[in-house]
C-alpha cells in the first residue's frame, strides 16, 4: 500500500523542522486564515464550523459548531479551554501536534476563541508533556511578540490573552470538568452534570473545552470553506483525523487520513503486521474503546458510525493493533490496572467496580480466578456502566465487557491451564 | 407550585425542589448516602437512582430539580437491581466490623442492606486496607475502612462552619478522608460530622462504647446551653443521661447544634445533683416579712410565672435580683448558632417580670445585704460552668446567717449544723414540663423524660408547695417517689438469651 491514501490537511508541513517556530510558520501561509477570519463576523465562523461538520477529536465526537451554539447569546465574559491532557492509553497526537505545530494550535485558538467571544483561554497540557508546555510556551510569548496574542489582534479590535496550564499526571483532569476543577485550583475531579460548562464551567463562566486536534481542524475548515472540509470523509465522520497507531505493527506513528478510512488500510499504511504474524484484535480508538476482533476489523471503517455500529467507538482515534503473540488476559489485566488506578474515586460504582474489575482479572491472569468470575466482570462491568458522574467507569466496563465477551476462549483455557489445582476444587465442590 | 408524580403519587412541590425530596414528600423510599438536607448536592453514591419519563437513562434524584408535570419512579426492576449493586459497590471493601461498632444500631449501612440489599454477596477477594482509629481532633475519630466516602463530613466543615478541615485525600479506592497536617478538626461544631456520617466512620470520643444505642431512648427537648435554644434529642436509660443531637428545627438551629450544648446533659445526671432537701421544713414555720430573692434566666416560663404571682399575692415586702453571668457578652453571635448569653431564657424572664410588675435589680453578690435580716431565697443556675462566680457566692450565701432556701440542680455542700440553710433539689430542663423564649422570642417547648432524682421538683412545684399548708406530708411523699425503671445495659442476654 503506498502512502496515497494520507490526506495531510493538518499535518502538510509536519516534515517542515522550522514549522515549530513563528518564521517557519509564517512562510507556510501560517496566521493567513485568522486574517480571513478576523473579516467575518464571529457567529459566521460558528456557522461555518457547525455547515462542515466538524465532531471533537478529544474522544466523545460531539459536533464541535453545536456545543459552541449552547454558549449564552450574550456578551457575558467565557473562557476557551484547550484539552491538551492527552490521557487516553495509545493517543500520541495532541503531543506530535504541539511539539510541531503549537502555531498552528494557537492559529486555531485565537479564531475558535474569536468565534465564541472568549477574552482568554487556556492550553491545559498533561503534566508529563515537558517538552510541549515549554514548546507551546514559547510560541504563546512569540505571539504575543507579533501582535497576535494581546490587545486589538491584528487591528481586528479583538482582544485574546492565552496561557498554557500544567496538569499533574492525572488521567482524570482530561475529562473536561476534571479538567476545569483541576484548573480551578481544586483536586482534579469531574463535576456533576447539570450544569453543563457552556453554561457554567470554569470559576462558574460558561466554557467551552476542546480537543487540540479539533481546535487546530477550525483553520482549513475557514480556509477552504466547509464544503471542502465535507467533501472528505464519510457523511456523518467529516474531514481527516489523526489516527495513532501503536502495538504490532512495523511503522507505529501518527498518520493523518480521512475519516471513513478503511481500519485494513490503515493498518498497511503502518506497513502492516510484523513478519510472520496474524492479526487478533485492533482497539480502534484508546483502550477505553471496546476492542474488536479480526473478523470485525475485516470491514471496519475508521469513522464515527462504523465503530459506533460495530459496538466500538473512534474515540480519541488511537489505534492498538494486537496480533496473536499476546494474551487478551494480560492486556486486559493491564487495561484494568490503568482505570483502577486513575478512577478519582468520588463515585462508589467506579471507586469500588474498578478496583474490583482488576482484582479479578489479575487473579485470573495469576492463576487463582474461576470460571465464575468471567460472568461477574460482566455483571460488575455491567452495573458501572451508566451510572456515575463521569465516562471513566465505562471506560473501565466497555473494555472489560468487550474482551471477555469476545475472548471469553481464552478466558476460559486461561482459567483452566493457569489454576488447573483450583478447579479440580471447584468441580468437586459443584 | 409544580405538579408532579412519583411512583403514582401525585403531588405539587415548591420550585427549585429536588427529586429526591419529592419522593420523601410523597413518602416514597429512595435509598441515598451522599445527599443531605443541610449540604449542597455530591451525587456520589449513585443509589438515589431513579426513572423519569422521557429519559432513557437512569438519572440521581439528588440532582435532578423537580420539572412541572415529571414523572418519576424507582419501582422497576431495572431501578432496584441498580440500586442493590449500588449498595454492594459500597460494602465489598467495608470491614466486618458491626459488632465492634458503635454505629451498629443506627447505621445507614445496616439499615439501607435491610431495605435495598439482601443479595448475595459475590465479593471474594481480599477488601482495600485503610486506617481505623485515627484521632481527627480532640473531640471525633474516623475509621477509613468503615467510610463510605460520601463527602458529608468535608461538606459540613466546608460550607456550614466554613472551617474546611477536612478534605478527601488519594484518589481512586485508596481515597481517604483526612485533615490537613496542621490543622485537626477543632472547631465549636465537630461533632455534628459525627451525626451526618451515616455510617461508624466518624464516631465521638465522648460517646463511643459508652453504650449501645438500642439501649437508649430519647426525648425531644430544647438545649439549654445559650440563648438560641436549639431543638435537641436527649439519649438516655437507666443509668442516665448519655449524649445529645440535634433536631430538625427549620426556625432555630435547621440540623444542626455546636459541640457545647452537646455537653450540657452532665449536671443532670444523679452523680452531680442535690438530690434531697435539707431543712425542709424551714419552710413551714412562719417566716419574716421581708424577702430577698436571687435567680437567674434558668428557669421555664411556667416557673416564673407562678413565683411571680405568688411573690405579688404575698403580703410579703420583695426583693427580686437578677442574676446575669456575663452581660457584656450577652449580644455575642459566631453567626452560626452560638450566643454569648448562656441562659436559655433571658427573654422569658424579662418578659414575665414585666407582665407581673416585678423590677429585677441587679445581682452583683452579697454586699449591701449585710444590714438585711429577712428571708432569703437563692435559685441556683442549673448551668453553673457558665456562672465564673457561682462558687464564690454559693460559699458567701453559706455564711449568711439570714433565714436561707437554696434551690438547687447541683449539689450543694452545707453544714448540717447550720439550721437556717435549707436545700430544695429542683428539677432539670430534662425532667419538667414548661417552656423557653429563645432570643428572638420563640416559644420552645420543653418535654419531661424521666426523673433523675426522685425528690427534685420544679420551681412552681415548690412554689405551690409552700403555698399549700401541708409542706411537710408533702416532702415526705416526695422522699418515697421513686425514678422510673428502663431495660437494663444487656438485660435480654443476661436474661432472656443466656449466653
Ligand atoms: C475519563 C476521561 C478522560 C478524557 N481525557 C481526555 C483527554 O485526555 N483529552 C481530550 O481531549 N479529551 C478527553 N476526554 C474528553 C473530554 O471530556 C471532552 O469531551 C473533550 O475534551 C471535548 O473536546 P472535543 O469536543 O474537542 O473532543 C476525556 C473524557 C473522559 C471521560
Ligand atoms: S466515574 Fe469515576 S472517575 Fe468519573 S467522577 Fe466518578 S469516580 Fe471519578
Ligand atoms: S459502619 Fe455500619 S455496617 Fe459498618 S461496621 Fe459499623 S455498623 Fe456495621
Ligand atoms: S467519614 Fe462519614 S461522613 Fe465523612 S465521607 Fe466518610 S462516610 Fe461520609
Ligand atoms: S444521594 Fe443522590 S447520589 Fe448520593
Amino acid at each position: 500500500m503506498s502512502k496515497a491514501i494520507e490526506s495531510k490537511l493538518l499535518t502538510e508541513y509536519y516534515d517542515d523542522p522550522h514549522y515549530m517556530s513563528f518564521e517557519g510558520y509564517t512562510k507556510r501561509k501560517g496566521y493567513e486564515v485568522l486574517k480571513k477570519a478576523f473579516k467575518m463576523k464571529p457567529e459566521e465562523i460558528v456557522a461555518e464550523v457547525k455547515a462542515s461538520g466538524l465532531r471533537g477529536r478529544g474522544g466523545a465526537g460531539f459536533p464541535t459548531g453545536v456545543k459552541w451554539g449552547f454558549l449564552p447569546k450574550n456578551d457575558k465574559k467565557r473562557f476557551l479551554l484547550c484539552n491538551a491532557d492527552e490521557g487516553e492509553p495509545g493517543t500520541f497526537k495532541d503531543r506530535m501536534m504541539m511539539e510541531k505545530a503549537p502555531h498552528q494550535l494557537i492559529e486555531g485558538m485565537i479564531i475558535s476563541a474569536y468565534a465564541v467571544n472568549a477574552h482568554k483561554s487556556y492550553i491545559y497540557i498533561r503534566g508529563e508533556y515537558t517538552d510541549c508546555l515549554r514548546i507551546v510556551k514559547e510560541a504563546i510569548d512569540e505571539a504575543y511578540a507579533k501582535g497576535l496574542l494581546g490587545k486589538n489582534i491584528l487591528g481586528s479590535g479583538f482582544d485574546h490573552d492565552m496561557d498554557v496550564y500544567s496538569g499533574a499526571g492525572a488521567y482524570i483532569c482530561g475529562e473536561e470538568t476534571g479538567m476545569i476543577s483541576s484548573l480551578e485550583g481544586l483536586k482534579g475531579q469531574p463535576k456533576l452534570k447539570p450544569p453543563f460548562p457552556a453554561i457554567q464551567g470554569y470559576l462558574k463562566f460558561p466554557t467551552i473545552v476542546n480537543n487540540v486536534e479539533t481546535l487546530a481542524a477550525v483553520i482549513p475548515i475557514i480556509e477552504k470553506g466547509a464544503d471542502f472540509y465535507k467533501s472528505l470523509g464519510t457523511e456523518k465522520s467529516t474531514g481527516t483525523k489523526l489516527f495513532s497507531v501503536s502495538g504490532d505493527v512495523v511503522q507505529p506513528g501518527n498518520y493523518e487520513v480521512e475519516l471513513g478510512t478503511p481500519l485494513m488500510d490503515l493498518i498497511e499504511l503502518c506497513g502492516g503486521l510484523k513478519p510472520g504474524r496474524s492479526l487478533k484484535a485492533v482497539i480502534p480508538g484508546g483502550s477505553s474503546a471496546p476492542v474488536l476482533t479480526a473478523d470485525e476489523c475485516v470491514d471496519a471503517t475508521m469513522d464515527y458510525e462504523n465503530l459506533s455500529a460495530k459496538g466500538s467507538m473512534l474515540g480519541s482515534g488511537a489505534v492498538i493493533v494486537i496480533d496473536d503473540s499476546h494474551s487478551m488476559v494480560d492486556l486486559l489485566t493491564v487495561i484494568m490496572h490503568f482505570y483502577h488506578h486513575e478512577s478519582c474515586g468520588q463515585c462508589t460504582p467506579c471507586r469500588e467496580g474498578t478496583g474490583w474489575l482488576e482484582k479479578l482479572v489479575k487473579g485470573i491472569l495469576k492463576g487463582s480466578g474461576r470460571v465464575e468470575d468471567l460472568d461477574l466482570i460482566l455483571r460488575v462491568a455491567n452495573n458501572m456502566k451508566g451510572r456515575t458522574i463521569c465516562a471513566l467507569s465505562d471506560a473501565a466496563a466497555l473494555p472489560a465487557l468487550s474482551f471477555v465477551e469476545k475472548f471469553r476462549l481464552e478466558f476460559e483455557q486461561h482459567i483452566r491451564t493457569q489454576s488447573p489445582v483450583r478447579e479440580r476444587e471447584t468441580t468437586s465442590h459443584a | 407550585m409544580l405538579k408532579c408524580n412519583i411512583n403514582g403519587v401525585d403531588l405539587e412541590v415548591p420550585e427549585g425542589t429536588k427529586l429526591i425530596e419529592a419522593f420523601l414528600k410523597a413518602e416514597q423510599k429512595i435509598a441515598h448516602y451522599c445527599w443531605h438536607p443541610g449540604l449542597s448536592v455530591a451525587g456520589v453514591c449513585r443509589l438515589c437512582m431513579c426513572e423519569i419519563e422521557g429519559n432513557p437513562r437512569l438519572q440521581i434524584a439528588c440532582n435532578t430539580e423537580v420539572q412541572e408535570g415529571m414523572v418519576a419512579s424507582n419501582q422497576s426492576e431495572k431501578v432496584k437491581e441498580t440500586v442493590r449493586w449500588g449498595m454492594d459497590f459500597h460494602l465489598i471493601n467495608h470491614p466486618l466490623d458491626c459488632p465492634i461498632c458503635d454505629q451498629a444500631g443506627e447505621c445507614g449501612l445496616q439499615e439501607q442492606y435491610m431495605e435495598y440489599g439482601q443479595y448475595t454477596p459475590s465479593m471474594a477477594h481480599a477488601k482495600v486496607k485503610k486506617r481505623k482509629v485515627v484521632s481527627l481532633g480532640s473531640k471525633v475519630v474516623l475509621d477509613s475502612e468503615r467510610c463510605i466516602l460520601c463527602s458529608r463530613c468535608v461538606r459540613f466543615t466546608d460550607e456550614v462552619t466554613k472551617t474546611h478541615e477536612l478534605g478527601i485525600f488519594n484518589r481512586g479506592d485508596k481515597s481517604e478522608i483526612g485533615t490537613f497536617h496542621d490543622k485537626p478538626l477543632e472547631n465549636k461544631y465537630a461533632v455534628n460530622t459525627v451525626d451526618i456520617c451515616p455510617v461508624g466512620a466518624l464516631t465521638s470520643k465522648e460517646f463511643r462504647f459508652k453504650q449501645r444505642v438500642w439501649y437508649l431512648k430519647d426525648e425531644k427537648t430544647v438545649c439549654p446551653g445559650c440563648s438560641t435554644g436549639c431543638s435537641v434529642k436527649v439519649y438516655h436509660n437507666q443509668e442516665g443521661l448519655f449524649r445529645v443531637k440535634p433536631e430538625y428545627d427549620a426556625e432555630v438551629n435547621e440540623h444542626w447544634m455546636c459541640d457545647e450544648g452537646r455537653g450540657v446533659f452532665d449536671w443532670v445526671n444523679r452523680q452531680n445533683r442535690q438530690s434531697y432537701s435539707v431543712n425542709a421544713e424551714n419552710m413551714e414555720k412562719p417566716s419574716s416579712s421581708e424577702l430577698k430573692l436571687i435567680l437567674t434566666a434558668q428557669q421555664t416560663v411556667e416557673e416564673y410565672e407562678s413565683l411571680f404571682e405568688y411573690l405579688k399575692s404575698s403580703n410579703k415586702k420583695v426583693e427580686v435580683y437578677y442574676w446575669k453571668n456575663n452581660p457584656d457578652k450577652f449580644d455575642d453571635f459566631d453567626n452560626l448558632l452560638i450566643r454569648g448569653d448562656k441562659n436559655p431564657n433571658t427573654k422569658g424572664l424579662l418578659e414575665t417580670a414585666v407582665k407581673h410588675d416585678i423590677t429585677l435589680n441587679p445581682f452583683s453578690g452579697f454586699d449591701g445585704f449585710e444590714s438585711f435580716e429577712g428571708d432569703i431565697w437563692f435559685i441556683l443556675p442549673e448551668n453553673k460552668a457558665v456562672y465564673p462566680l457561682y462558687e464564690q457566692y454559693v460559699e458567701k450565701a453559706l455564711k449568711l446567717e439570714n433565714n436561707l432556701t437554696i434551690f438547687a440542680v447541683p449539689k450543694v455542700k452545707v453544714d448540717k449544723t447550720k439550721k437556717n440553710i435549707s436545700i430544695l433539689p429542683l428539677k432539670t430542663y430534662f425532667e419538667k414540663d414548661g417552656h423557653f423564649l429563645n432570643f428572638n422570642g420563640l416559644k420552645r417547648q420543653l418535654k419531661p423524660g424521666p426523673l433523675q432524682v426522685s425528690s427534685a421538683l420544679a420551681l412552681n412545684e415548690w412554689v405551690s408547695f409552700v403555698k399549700s399548708d401541708d409542706f411537710g406530708d408533702q416532702v415526705d411523699l416526695l422522699s418515697k417517689r421513686k425514678s422510673e425503671g428502663f431495660r437494663k445495659k444487656n438485660e435480654m442476654t443476661q436474661t432472656g438469651g443466656g449466653l
